[in-house]
């Protein structure tokens, strides 16, 4: 790794910047105009959020809290626990434990950057990763490795819901760093009550884990605040899902990115509940003024990302959905399965309830609630088994009227990339089109988006969809 | 020792052959951690799959996308192609996610190919996690995997099919061990070719003719002079392999011998015994998940590397050579580590990246394990002056 890139805290860097970025709005007109002048490689997602309006500003402002909160861990007495976006940060912040996200700091610091995460990942290559491991955790975790970071504590993942990569990373993580590891570890089935009693289990040693390693007791009583938190997130999330499901819809593509970030970084956080609440308000204001959501005007297209959208350099992605009026019914990370959302109810046995009346109960709520996070609710069994992959993704596309199905990954996505192209072609079979975009969602080198423009181009085209 | 060669190097070797003329069943399994005393219970020939003798990928491509490791492509050509139609039954297991993905890529593949899917197909869901609930959860699967064949195949597994068949297999994990003795003495008289070959046929030969075979040339090793020319002492270890001719490539004109192993179709699978006191299926349990050394294991590395020691230590190694197969990442990372580790206590290593079927870049491999066997002439630590 280059010595100047070493030359600044990683957690200091990325949240220092967000937190300048937030603060742009609040400068005239002419000084915002001035100072886009002066971060040209920075300026492509600020004027994204800037103008997104409260929800896109309050968003950096939030994720440069999440860094603060990093930077200020240690001297608070709170452990900093390296996670994965597939466990649900509910309970660490019931336990003053810190959460760090690598797969959420890679994808803010591939959109941020001009050069990417790309030091980051070739530092984890350095040391020994192959370089076939999933780019979205090597790109944070490599700053993590190169000591350029918080110190972390202690080392939480998901097997094998999510792909042996991502966990797989977690371990790496945990030896090379010498930290304590724990494994959150799923079957292959959802919904049946085998499953769901090795999901208690599995979380009841999780939380032993946790308590051992702070010193603490979990407080049940905060647990059961941070659970309200989440009972009203997800009411909100579900009216989001409902303007989401209107056509033209008054949700913009981006929005689907801060409702996932949102959640994997603050659910259970009032921060998080605020956001959402930007969200709602500014698509019902969009929705009265009958203004469109997406900036070219009329909504020419509806698609599914069934698996993660595409992260890198300057949002192109989101972007490219702007510009060619194609509206975002979301991937595979936007959904939450409260029991009440509409697409629970064409899923059965997918969704989870919230119970606050016992400690047993709010424990076995958060199991089941990160039981149904994104990869490990979804690809964890056979893709055409029921309520997984294949069900799901039917079940949305039919619910959200989507002309087509997209899946963009990574190429450490080894889970995924294993079963993606019979499931394409039982999708196709139901009269959807799908294209499997071969990209890496975090890293440019893999293919540029230029191409990755051009494919896409090339399959709207070529399919008759615009 | 020649029977154990052509059965390593054959799909359709001739103890199947055999035992298909009498019309029994087979069923092949794809991992290491299936439990293959199950089968050998109910007079099922249990079979480790491998996908050797492939020679194309067109079939493995067409389902598998394109960052897959290619052993389970392999896999997948060869029951495409049909070289697995005297299968009577499949086990697959979550050992990883290209493995457990065979699952669907096999059954998609059926509804293009006649025939390929044989009537039993099962997926064995290997817990991640040996404690406590992992372990609760591993022997009820193994109870519903007895349910299964019992309904399917129409036979009875009782406990003591079960201690007759762990007692069978043990007979052949103690016989291994003691050739394994013989190997990683100071002065061996087996190659490590041999003995791989030896480990790799009893994943798929009768295990009562294997017994038997075993014995006759343990015998005949007794009687053997030492190997000659070994001054280089190597281990081998990394993602599954079942082809003696890689273990070859490091003993064949050079004055090295791999005289230990730590892989998924070697002695570690096959060299310790089952408890034969316990229940039948705990000790099962306990044998195939919770003394597994697979990496899928997460967050056991240090006691996998407390493994690899205690065995170099007792081989005597000169060098390591950790080999990983292409987008397999559970060891690629894990030889990382294995290196970082063992190269801190003076032990050499060399990490090699290859491809899984036939050795198409057998001499990139060569000259790389070449200047590593140069490297350890230079400051060996264990190797005898013979």
């Amino acid at each position: 790794m280059r010595a100047a890139i070493k030359e600044y805290n990683y957690d200091w860097l990325m949240g220092s910047t967000l937190s300048a970025a937030a603060k742009f709005p609040a400068g005239t007109a002419k000084e915002i105009a001035w100072a886009y002048r002066y971060i040209p490689y920075f300026k492509g997602i600020v004027k994204n959020f800037v103008d997104a309006g409260p929800p896109g500003i309050y968003f950096m402002d939030l994720l440069a809290g999440y860094y603060q909160n990093i930077l200020d861990a240690h001297a608070q007495g709170k452990k900093i626990a390296a996670t994965t976006f597939c466990s649900s940060p509910v309970i660490f912040y019931a336990m003053d434990i810190v959460p760090l996200t690598f797969e959420v700091l890679t994808a803010i610091g591939a959109m941020v950057w001009k050069r990417g995460m790309f030091d980051y990942m070739d530092y984890c290559c350095e040391v020994g990763m192959p370089e076939t491991a999933c780019s979205s955790q090597r790109g944070a975790l490599g700053a993590y490795l190169a000591d350029m970071g918080e110190n972390i504590d202690i080392v939480l993942c998901d097997t094998p819901g999510v792909c042996d990569t991502n966990a797989n990373a977690f371990v790496f993580a945990a030896e090379y760093l010498d930290k304590p590891f724990f494994q959150l570890n799923y079957p292959s089935t959802l919904g049946d009550s085998r499953s769901q009693a090795y999901h208690v289990k599995d979380f009841q040693a999780m939380i032993r884990f946790l308590e051992e390693q702070t010193g603490k007791k979990i407080d049940y009583d905060r647990l059961a605040e941070n659970l309200k938190e989440v009972e009203a997130q997800d009411a909100i999330t579900a009216d989001l899902e409902d303007m989401l499901m209107m056509v033209p819809t008054p949700i913009p593509p981006i929005y689907t990115l801060m409702i996932y970030a949102g959640r994997f970084c603050f659910a259970g956080h009032p921060g998080y509940t605020r956001l959402l609440e930007l969200l709602r308000d500014e698509a019902q204001k969009r929705m009265a003024a009958g203004v469109p959501a997406l900036k070219a005007g009329a909504e020419n297209l509806r698609v599914l990302m069934c698996y993660i959208d595409h992260y890198t350099v300057d949002i192109n992605f989101y972007n490219y959905l702007e510009e060619r009026g194609i509206a975002n019914a979301g991937s595979i990370l936007t959904r939450n399965f409260r029991d009440y959302n509409p697409y629970c109810q064409a899923l059965e046995g997918s969704c989870y309830g919230v119970d606050l009346s016992s400690p047993e109960a709010m424990l076995d709520t958060v199991a089941q609630m990160n039981a149904r996070l994104p990869m490990v609710r979804s690809i964890r069994g056979p893709y055409d088994q029921h309520g997984m992959w294949l069900d799901e993704c039917l079940a949305l596309a039919r619910l959200y009227s989507v002309d087509c199905i997209i899946y963009n990954g990574t190429p450490g996505c080894r889970n995924t990339w294993g079963m993606v192209k019979p499931f394409a072609r039982d999708i196709e079979k139901q009269g959807i089109p799908v294209h499997i975009m071969n990209d890496d969602a975090f890293d440019d080198r893999v293919e540029s988006w230029e191409a990755t423009r051009e494919r896409l181009d090339e399959f709207f085209t070529v399919r008759g969809l615009l | 020792m020649q029977l154990f060669h052509d059965v390593a190097n054959q799909i359709k070797c001739q103890p199947l052959i055999d035992w298909k003329a009498l019309n029994r069943p087979v069923v092949g399994y794809t991992c290491s951690q299936v439990p293959a005393e199950i089968f050998h219970a109910a007079g099922i020939l249990p079979i480790r799959m491998r996908g050797i003798e492939t020679d194309g990928m067109d079939i493995g491509d067409a389902y598998y996308g394109p960052f897959i490791c290619s052993f389970p492509k392999c896999l997948l050509q060869l029951v495409g192609k049909g070289a697995y139609k005297f299968i009577d039954g499949a086990v697959i297991t979550p050992g990883c996610d290209a493995m457990r993905r065979l699952d669907e890529c096999w059954r998609k593949a059926g509804e293009d190919y006649d025939g390929i899917i044989p009537g039993f197909f099962y997926y064995f869901d290997v817990p991640h996690k040996a404690e406590g609930h992992g372990m609760e959860w591993f022997v009820e699967e193994i109870e519903y995997l007895i349910a299964e064949i019992e309904d399917y195949f129409k036979v009875t597994i009782t406990d003591e099919n079960l201690r007759a068949a762990i007692l069978e297999y043990n007979k052949g994990r103690r016989l291994l061990s003691e050739i394994e003795s013989m190997r990683t003495s100071e002065t061996p008289v087996v190659s490590g070719s041999d003995m791989f070959a030896a480990t790799i046929a009893g994943t798929v030969m009768p295990r009562a003719q294997y017994n038997e075979e075993l014995t006759q040339w343990m015998a005949s090793l007794s009687q053997s002079p030492p190997m000659e020319n070994v001054r280089k002492r190597i281990m081998l270890i990394g993602s599954i392999t079942d082809d003696p001719d890689l273990i070859r490539l490091i003993e064949t004109d050079t004055d090295a011998m791999v005289v230990a192993e730590n892989l998924c179709f070697g002695v570690r699978s096959e060299g310790r015994p089952v408890d034969e006191d316990a229940d039948p299926i705990s000790a099962l349990a306990e044998h195939y998940l919770g003394e597994s050394t697979c990496p899928r294991m997460y967050g056991r590395y240090k006691q996998r590397l407390a493994v690899l020691k205690e065995k170099i230590e007792q081989s005597h190694v000169d060098g390591v050579i950790m080999q990983n197969i292409r987008f397999c990442d559970l060891h690629g990372a894990e030889n990382a580590l294995f290196e970082k580790d063992l190269e801190a206590e003076g032990i050499p290593c060399l990490r090699l990246e290859r491809e899984y079927g036939p050795m198409i870049d057998k001499g990139r491999l060569k000259l790389r394990i070449n200047a590593f066997l140069e490297r350890l002439g230079r400051g060996r630590k264990y190797a005898s002056s013979n």
